[in-house]
């Protein structure tokens, strides 16, 4: 018997979903008379869609959220053991540890295809792979680090700290928290799935008319690339609605912490712009399955057209990625350095430009692509003026560290390089930004560069500042310390070496996304190859360290690291409503060494308030 | 127990509201979704336009308003608490959104040009998404009205009638920028 | 001045100075055309002007983490706030730096290059000699429409005429392409449906037998043999050119 309510449940109904659809969709075509009954691409994405219905409901939705809108009774998640893991669940916590757990495994997986790339590459002319499989390697493990960086800090770190940091009991929408993480799976399955319907040739931009003509891996990957975008505009919507209204009693927003800022702003960039992806794959779909010519020049359809509207997303969709990592920096830089937040205004000031910014920026990866001359002076202006407001966070970063007592803990280690790559990265993206320049370095190892040390640096090294930071709070336990020192320096040189590097065969011509090159770029790919080795070996002593100190590491304190933020004023973990008793803000969350009230404080109400409370002073400032 | 079902915040935080921005913020996200595809239209097709049928889509934009006045008495009705006239408006908006729907219908079915055509393929495809959220549109109204209809909603207490309304005007709202870009602009 | 800012300061000037002295390192492959200057240029610009800002920061991280350490959260530090004249300061600064430093060679190469203002290409469009260049999945197609010339396929190279603005016109058969030749720095891709252009006058000879950056690199993705997507490119004498010129004509009349 399938069990409802649980992955078992979901498989078992998604695939019979799918099959359903299928034939739904090979019915219809047969009673309307086509030739052909069975179109691949067709078939398969009307089977997705009931697929995708039937998981859901399977997982647990039906019974938890479906039937009330039949006027049924609905049943209640579990609150215990590990099979919660494993169902809809409600509870922030639990989805915030299922994203942090899925999205770990997917990093695995993208970061093993990045060796096996690294492994092809050492050396010129083919030695493992086909240039094929080379290309569906180097495609995948660009979608799918590109999902990690935008959705895993989100998904895993905001989800689980944010109602804490604002003292909430839970997300504004919690049952569409859970839809959100329940979509990732399928997203994730038909990534893997490309293989086995003739692969990805695209990389992850996916630009038609190749991404027209190419095999069906690509309608699967479009199909799992909309779905991760409902997603994020769903959680990104909840977010929103959860940090405008749930905040407890003076928390005003001149109070925030700075983490659930950037969740706030991140927040909005992702409501605002993913839909660019989807409804570019969505022109490619269509093309693909229902004959149209978006970018069918022959018909009159334009190419270009799917660049802007792509980019249009993918721009923000960087800040999407490394505004979180620059919010767990900031906030774990604070903590640390044991000194009042310098310019916190200006933190937020600057979160707002980027926002405001980088909606206008996007044409700057098409400078070569053949748009009309005009074009090119505002899009290069318009980009150079968003490092003024990327520059401000170094502002804080550097005026929070001068002068205080610095606590060097793996956390703080991280957070730091944060800055220091970043760094890196973002002067290499001025160079990106000169049209003079960019005319050379468009598709070069310069780019790729550029996006590691971006990404990876300021982004992934954010992740991991905040998976060591809010480690004890998530599993109740403290992780190894020497071991996570050892996993820093390892990791932190390994990733300088590699990627510095990279920008040498780039300014010597060496193109990307290429499984061959000239023998002329030989032995510096050996150089990165063997220190990009040195890296992925680092993670190893992570996941040890990880999954060591879960089992069986020490139990942790309440609040292990002496922080003034809400998340650490209650249990490690929280208990289910969080609280024991419902906070109130009285104090800013980074006054260390000033004479001024606690951050929070926890009256006892003898009874429940009746109707009071109001907004959590919503709107306020 | 549901521990965390919505009920649980009523105490602190009015969940109607909560909804209520919920719903905007959706409207605001799929506005984008909406203006990428005029944005597209124009930047495939500048301002011309083929052949369609002016009259039917006259009558069926006309239609849709109506519509959406329609529903807008259904929700103030119910806020007046008069049931029966709100199922009753309910089923005059359903009513009119499958004619809309059937226009549409029969102008795909009698269309000058091909989805092969660039105007075909930005015609067929604005209004084939609109129209597939003007037909989810019309399930939101029949469960609506099938709640409404068994005298579930009270004057307090209707927010399935609230946000599906909201979601009606949206819908209808998004036709009158599509309205123009495909039937009226012409070089 | 507290003991710290100096000693700061004067960390942040050792590594400016030794980040500036890169300058003169050797970048750069051959450089092959005269756009290929203003490149190098602007880059080691920005290279000298990138720097400092680099360097800033590492030197505030590397002083602070080296003086400013503590061993558990007892103590707490300096408590200023960060308000008033300091991030004014900042914004100041890096608003300036951004305008004149970044913007300013932006612009100023930009306006060299694009001469067209509405045409999608690099450089004038008049030129003296035109090469027509198709990309197809995964070969290229030359043509010089004044003498008829063509060249395809393997054991052949594109050969080109030094001193001599050429344009290259590209088109695309199938899928998006690039067109991208590293000794001249330059690349327009090659887009179905639309033609591009380029225009560049190589200063130097040179050929893919001896220099990599000598050759016509396929620059954006476009399926399975991306990466095979190369062709050889040979800068020649402009007498060896006409020669090589009459020997193709000659060689297609006698077939
Ligand atoms: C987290 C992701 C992230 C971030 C934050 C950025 C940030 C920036 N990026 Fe990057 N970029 C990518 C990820 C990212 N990028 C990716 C993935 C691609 C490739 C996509 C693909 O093709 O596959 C790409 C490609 C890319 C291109 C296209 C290259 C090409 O294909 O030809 C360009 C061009 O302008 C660019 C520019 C910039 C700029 C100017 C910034 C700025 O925001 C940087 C601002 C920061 C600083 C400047 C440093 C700090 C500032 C100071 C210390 C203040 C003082 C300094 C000054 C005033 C200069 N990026
Ligand atoms: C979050 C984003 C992210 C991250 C973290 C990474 C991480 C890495 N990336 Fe990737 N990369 C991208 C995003 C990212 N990348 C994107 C978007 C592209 C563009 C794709 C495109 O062009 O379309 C790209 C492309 C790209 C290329 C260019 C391919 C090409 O153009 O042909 C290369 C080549 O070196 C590369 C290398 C690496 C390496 C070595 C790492 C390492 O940091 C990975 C380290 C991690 C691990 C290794 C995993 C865990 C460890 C183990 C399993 C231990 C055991 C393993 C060994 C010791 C072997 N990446
Ligand atoms: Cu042609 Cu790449
Ligand atoms: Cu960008």
């Amino acid at each position: 018997m399938l069990r409802l309510n649980s992955v078992f449940g979901g498989l078992g109904l998604g695939l019979m979903g799918f099959y359903l659809g299928m034939a739904v969709a090979a019915l219809l075509r047969w009673a309307f008379g086509y030739p052909e009954v069975w179109e691949r691409d067709l078939n398969v994405s009307v089977g997705y869609c009931f697929g995708l219905i039937g998981w859901l409901m399977g997982v647990g939705m039906w019974g938890r959220w479906g039937r009330e809108w039949f006027g049924l009774k609905t049943y209640p998640s579990p609150t215990k053991g590990w099979a919660r893991y494993f169902t809809f669940n409600t509870d922030h916590k639990v989805i915030g540890i299922q994203y942090g757990v899925t999205f770990l495994i997917v990093f695995l997986l993208a970061g093993s295809l990045a060796m096996l790339i690294r492994a092809e590459l050492a050396v010129n002319e083919l030695q493992f792979f086909s240039k094929a499989q080379y290309n569906s390697l180097m495609s995948m493990h660009g979608i799918l680090m590109v999902a990690v960086a935008v959705a895993s800090v989100i998904g895993a770190l905001g989800n689980y700290v944010v109602p804490l940091m604002i003292g909430a009991e839970d997300m504004a929408f919690p049952r569409l928290n859970a839809l959100t993480f329940w979509l990732v799976p399928p997203t994730a399955v038909m990534l893997l799935a490309t293989p086995f319907v003739g692969g990805l040739e695209t990389g992850w931009t996916a630009y038609p008319p190749l991404s027209v003509v190419t095999q069906t891996g690509q309608t699967f990957f479009n199909l799992a690339i909309i779905t991760f975008g409902l997603t994020s505009i769903l959680g990104a919507l909840n977010f929103i609605v959860t940090i405008i209204y749930m905040r407890a009693p003076g928390l005003t927003w001149g109070r925030l912490p700075v983490f659930v800022w950037a969740m706030f702003v991140t927040s909005w960039l992702a409501l605002l712009y993913t839909q660019g992806f989807a409804v570019a794959l969505l022109m490619v779909t269509l093309d693909r399955v229902g004959g149209m010519s978006f970018f069918d020049a022959a018909n009159g359809g334009d190419p270009l057209l799917y660049q802007h509207v792509f980019w249009f997303y993918s721009h923000p969709a960087v800040y999407i990625m490394v505004i979180p990592g620059f919010g767990i920096a900031l906030e774990v830089i604070a903590h640390f350095s044991r000194k009042p937040f310098y310019a916190y205004r200006y933190a937020v000031g600057a979160f707002m430009g980027i926002l405001g910014l980088s909606g206008i920026v996007w044409a700057h990866h098409m400078f070569t692509s053949g748009m009309p001359n005009y074009l090119h002076g505002p899009f290069l202006m318009m980009t150079e003026a968003i490092s003024i407001p990327t520059g401000l966070i170094f502002l804080c970063a550097l005026g929070t560290i001068w002068m205080g007592r610095l606590w060097l803990t793996t956390p703080m280690l991280f957070a730091i390089a944060v800055i220091f790559n970043f760094a890196c990265g973002g002067v290499t993206g001025i160079f990106l930004a000169d049209v003079p320049t960019d005319i050379h370095l468009h598709d070069t190892y310069f780019v790729v560069a550029h996006f590691h040390y971006t990404i990876v640096g300021g982004e992934i090294f954010g992740l991991f500042a905040g998976l060591y930071y809010w480690f004890p709070k998530m599993t109740g336990r403290m992780y190894n310390e020497r071991l996570a020192k050892l996993h820093f320096w390892w990791m932190f040189i390994g990733f300088n070496i590699t990627f510095f590097v990279m920008h040498w065969p780039g300014i010597q011509g060496m193109n990307r996304r290429i499984a061959d090159y000239p023998e002329a770029y030989q032995p510096v790919n050996l150089a990165v190859s063997l220190s990009a080795f040195l890296l992925g070996a680092s993670f190893l002593v992570f996941f040890y360290n990880m999954i060591n100190s879960w089992i069986r590491g020490p139990i942790a304190e309440a609040n292990p690291w002496h922080a003034r933020t809400l998340e650490w004023q209650t249990s490690s973990p929280p208990p289910l409503e969080n609280f024991s008793s419902p906070p109130r803000v009285t104090g800013n969350p980074y006054d260390y060494g000033l004479p001024k009230p606690p951050h929070a404080t926890f009256p006892q109400v003898a009874p429940a308030p009746a109707g009071g409370g109001g907004g959590g002073g919503g709107g306020g400032g | 127990m549901a521990v965390h079902a919505p009920a649980e915040h009523a105490a602190h935080h009015n969940p109607l509201v909560l909804n209520r921005v919920g719903l905007w913020l959706f409207f605001f996200s799929e506005s984008v979704i909406f203006g990428l595809l005029l944005s597209s239209r124009f930047f495939l097709e500048g301002i011309h336009q083929d052949h369609v049928d002016q009259v039917l889509g006259l009558v069926i934009t006309i239609v849709l308003l109506l519509s959406s006045v329609t529903a807008f008495t259904a929700e103030t009705a119910m806020e007046k608490g008069n049931s029966k006239l709100c199922s009753q408006m309910l089923l005059l908006t359903i009513l009119l959104g499958i004619i809309f729907a059937g226009g549409v219908a029969y102008e795909w079915k009698t269309a000058h040009f091909t989805r092969e055509e660039v105007f075909g393929t930005v015609f067929f495809t604005m209004t084939g998404i609109h129209a597939s959220h003007v037909v989810s549109g019309i399930v939101f109204l029949a469960m609506a009205w099938n709640i409404a209809r068994k005298g579930r909603f009270t004057s307090k207490s209707h927010w399935g009638i609230s946000g599906t309304v909201m979601y009606w005007h949206f819908v209808d709202v998004v036709w009158v920028f599509f309205y123009p870009a495909l039937y009226l602009v012409d070089s | 001045m507290s003991r710290h800012v100096i000693s700061a300061v004067l960390l942040w000037v050792v590594l400016t100075a030794v980040g500036e002295a890169t300058v003169f390192l050797d970048w750069f492959p051959t450089v092959g055309s005269h756009e290929a200057e203003d490149f190098d240029e602007i880059f080691l610009i920005l290279v000298a002007m990138g720097t400092p800002v680099f360097a800033f920061v590492i030197a505030v991280i590397a002083y602070a983490v080296l003086n400013f350490r503590s061993k558990g959260p007892e103590e707490t530090g300096a408590t200023f706030l960060g308000v008033g004249t300091g991030p004014r300061v900042w914004v100041g600064i890096t608003s300036a730096l951004a305008l004149l430093v970044m913007i300013y060679p932006g612009m100023t190469g930009l306006a060299a290059l694009s001469k067209e203002r509405t045409g999608n290409g690099w450089g004038e469009y008049d030129a003296e000699l035109v090469v027509h260049a198709t990309g197809y999945q995964w070969f290229w197609q030359f043509e010089y429409p004044e003498s008829g010339v063509k060249v395809q396929g393997a054991g052949n190279e594109l050969v080109l005429p030094v001193d001599t603005v050429i344009r290259f016109d590209v088109d695309a058969a199938d899928v998006i392409h690039s067109f991208w030749i590293p000794a001249f720095r330059l690349k327009i891709d090659a887009l179905p449906g639309r033609t591009t252009f380029m225009t560049v006058k190589p200063t130097e000879l040179g050929s893919y037998n001896e220099d990599a950056a000598y050759r016509i690199q396929c620059a954006e993705l476009c399926g399975l043999d991306h990466s095979g997507m190369l062709f050889p490119v040979k800068v020649v004498s402009q007498d060896e050119f006409k020669e090589w010129v009459n020997s193709q004509t000659a060689a297609a009349k006698g077939q």
